[in-house]
C-alpha cells in the first residue's frame, strides 16, 4: 500500500474544494438558510406540523441530505472529469498508485465535502430551526454513510462522462429530481397511493427518512430499512466505482 | 547486466488502426537513447505502454528486468516522465504541485523539500513558485514539466518531445541540463522531431515508422551506413593521368569538378589531397558534405521526419 501517495491525493482532493469554498461550501449553506426562511416560515402557517413536528424542523433533515448527497457526488465527479479534461490523469496513472488507492482518495474527498456540508446545514437547523438532535452519533454516522455512497456514485459518473454536459445531465435529470421526490419537503403520507408506491423505489427516500429518524425521531420508512438501503447503496456503488477504475474503461486506452 | 528498459515484440492496435506491430527496444542502464519517428509512428504509444497509460495487446515491457504490469509499483517508481502535452491545474501553485507529485511516488513533503527547492532553482522557477500554471509562459511550462518528471529522483527519465515549442536559448539550456543528468548516470529515453537534438545528445537511436523499429544504432553508425557523405574538389588542371592516380577512390568527374563518395569524409580527405597534389593538381576549392540522421531517416522511410 502506498500510504504517502494515498494521503497526498486525498489531501489534494480535500484541499481542492476548500480552495474554492465559495463554490463548494457557501452556496449550500446559503440556499439551505433560504429554504428554511422561505419554505419553512411561510408554509408553516399552512402546514403547522407533520407527525407532530413543526414544518420548519421537518424539512431540515431533507435539506441536510440534499446538500450532503449533491456535494459528495459533485466533488468526486467533477474532480475526476476535470482531471481527464486538463490532462492531469496521466500523473496519477503513471505513478506507483493502485486503482484502489486512487479510488479511495477521490471517494474520501467527496465524502469529506458531503459531510462538511451536511454538518453545516445541521448547525443551521440547530441555530435557526431550533432542533435538538435525538441521536447525534447516528446522525453524523448516517451523513458519513450517505456521503460515501454518493461520492462513489460521483466517482463512477466522473469516470464514465466525457463532457461537462453529460455530467450535468446526470445531476440535473437524475439526482436532483430523486432528491426532491424523496420527501425533503413533505411526508409521503401526504401523497396519493401511486406516488407513495413510487417513492419506495427511490433510494433517496430511505436516506432522508433514515436521517430524519436520527434527528427528529419520526420517519415514513422503518429506520432499519433506511439503514440497510443506505448500507447496500454504499457498498454497491463503492465496489462499482473501484472496479470500474481497476478495469481502466474510459480511463486507459 | 540487466537493461534499464526492455521492450520485446510489443503490439497495440486501436479498433482498425495498428499502432505498434512488434516493437523491440533494449536500453542499457545509463544510456541516452533517442526514439525518432514522424507523427503517428508509435513513439508516444510505446512510452505510454511502458508507463502504464495504455494497455498493450501483446509483448513484454520491463524496467530493470521487472514487468511493468505485474510489478508496476517498482517499475513506475523508477521512471520520471516529461510528457509532450502540458498539464493544466486551476487550483494549486507550482511548488505545491511538485510536492503532490513527490507524494504520489511515496515521498512525504518534508523529505521532498530539498529536491523541490533544487529543481525550482535549477530550472529557473523560484520566482514563479507561487504562480498557477496558467500564468506561465510556454517555456516555463516546459521547465515545470521537466521538474515534475524529476521530483522523485528517478533512475530513468523519459523526455517526450522536451524541447517542442521552446526558443533556441532555452533549448540549449535544456540540452546542457540533459547532458548533466546523463553524466550523473541517469538513463534517458528521448523522443524528438529535432534530428540534431538526437545526434547531439544520444548514445544510440532507434528509428520507428508505422509502428515498427526499422533501424537502430549509434548516430555515427547509422549515418556512416546509410548516409550520403562526400567530398567535392575543384581542380584547375585535372590532366589525363588522373584516373590512375585516384584508382583507390570512388569518384565521379565532370571537367575540373571531382566528387568523391565516402562515408567518412574527414578521414578520407588527407589521402585524397595527397593523391591530387602528387599528381600535380592545383586544388581550388574543397567542400565536404557530411550526412545527418535526417538523411538516414529519409533514405529509410522515404520521407522527412516532420512530414
Amino acid at each position: 500500500m502506498n500510504w504517502v501517495g494515498l494521503w497526498t491525493l486525498t489531501s489534494r482532493e480535500v484541499g481542492r474544494f476548500f480552495a474554492v469554498y465559495r463554490q463548494t461550501i457557501i452556496p449550500g449553506f446559503i440556499s439551505s438558510i433560504l429554504y428554511i426562511l422561505i419554505f419553512g416560515f411561510t408554509l408553516e402557517r399552512r402546514i403547522s406540523t407533520i407527525d407532530g413536528i413543526p414544518y420548519t424542523m421537518f424539512i431540515i433533515p431533507g435539506l441536510i441530505m440534499m446538500n450532503t448527497l449533491t456535494n459528495a457526488s459533485s466533488n468526486s465527479s467533477s474532480s475526476m472529469l476535470q482531471m481527464k479534461l486538463l490532462g492531469q490523469l496521466p500523473d496519477l496513472l503513471q505513478a506507483p498508485l493502485s486503482s484502489f488507492e486512487i479510488s479511495m482518495a477521490y471517494i474520501v474527498g467527496g465524502t469529506v465535502r458531503g459531510t462538511v456540508n451536511g454538518l453545516l446545514i445541521l448547525l443551521v437547523g440547530i441555530t435557526l430551526g431550533g432542533i435538538s438532535v435525538i441521536q447525534p452519533f447516528a446522525t453524523v454516522g448516517f451523513i458519513i454513510l450517505v456521503s460515501v455512497a454518493f461520492s462513489s456514485i460521483g466517482f463512477l459518473l466522473g469516470q464514465l462522462a466525457d463532457t461537462w454536459d453529460q455530467l450535468a445531465t446526470l445531476q440535473n435529470f437524475l439526482l436532483t429530481p430523486l432528491s426532491f421526490l424523496g420527501g425533503i419537503f413533505y411526508s409521503i403520507k401526504m401523497l396519493p397511493d401511486w406516488a407513495q408506491t413510487a417513492s419506495f423505489y427511490n433510494p433517496i427516500y430511505y436516506m432522508i427518512n433514515g436521517l430524519r429518524f436520527t434527528i427528529l425521531g419520526v420517519s415514513d420508512s422503518p429506520p432499519m430499512t433506511s439503514f440497510i438501503v443506505a448500507l447496500i447503496m454504499t457498498i454497491g456503488f463503492f465496489l462499482a466505482a473501484v472496479l470500474l477504475m481497476e478495469s481502466g474503461k474510459k480511463i486507459k486506452q | 547486466m540487466t537493461p534499464a528498459i526492455s521492450i520485446r515484440n510489443l503490439t497495440k492496435s486501436y479498433e482498425d488502426t495498428i499502432a505498434l506491430s512488434g516493437v523491440d527496444i533494449t536500453i542499457g542502464d545509463g544510456e541516452f537513447f533517442g526514439l525518432l519517428g514522424p507523427n503517428g509512428a508509435g513513439k508516444t504509444t510505446t512510452i505510454n505502454i511502458l508507463t502504464g497509460l495504455v494497455r498493450k495487446n501483446e509483448g513484454d515491457t520491463e524496467i530493470f528486468g521487472r514487468d511493468t504490469v505485474t510489478d508496476y509499483r517498482f517499475t513506475r517508481s523508477q521512471v520520471g516522465i516529461s510528457a509532450q502535452e502540458f498539464t493544466q491545474d486551476w487550483f494549486f501553485p507550482l511548488d505545491r504541485l511538485l510536492y503532490f507529485q513527490a507524494g504520489y511516488y511515496g515521498i512525504p513533503k518534508e523529505k521532498a523539500k530539498d529536491r523541490v527547492e533544487e529543481l525550482l532553482s535549477k530550472l529557473g522557477l523560484v520566482a514563479k513558485r507561487k504562480a498557477r500554471l496558467r500564468q506561465l509562459s510556454g517555456g516555463m511550462k516546459r521547465r515545470f514539466q521537466i521538474a515534475k518528471a524529476l521530483v522523485h529522483d528517478p533512475k530513468i527519465i523519459i523526455l517526450d518531445e522536451p524541447t517542442a515549442g521552446v526558443d533556441v536559448e532555452l533549448r540549449h539550456e535544456l540540452w546542457d541540463y540533459f547532458r548533466e543528468l546523463h553524466k550523473k548516470g541517469k538513463t534517458i529515453l528521448l523522443t524528438t522531431h529535432y534530428i540534431e537534438e538526437a545526434e547531439m545528445l544520444c548514445d544510440k537511436v532507434a528509428i520507428i515508422d508505422k509502428g515498427r523499429v526499422i533501424k537502430e544504432g549509434t548516430p555515427k553508425e547509422l549515418t556512416s551506413q546509410l548516409g550520403k557523405a562526400g567530398i567535392t574538389i575543384n581542380v584547375s588542371d585535372p590532366g589525363e593521368e588522373l584516373e590512375s592516380c585516384l584508382k583507390n577512390f570512388t569518384y565521379t568527374q565532370e571537367d575540373g569538378r571531382i566528387h568523391f563518395t565516402t562515408r567518412e569524409p574527414e578521414e578520407a580527405l588527407p589521402d585524397i589531397i595527397n593523391a591530387l597534389t602528387r599528381h600535380g593538381c592545383h586544388i581550388q576549392r574543397v567542400v565536404t558534405t557530411k550526412s545527418s540522421l535526417e538523411d538516414v531517416f529519409l533514405s529509410l522511410t522515404g520521407k522527412g521526419i516532420n512530414e
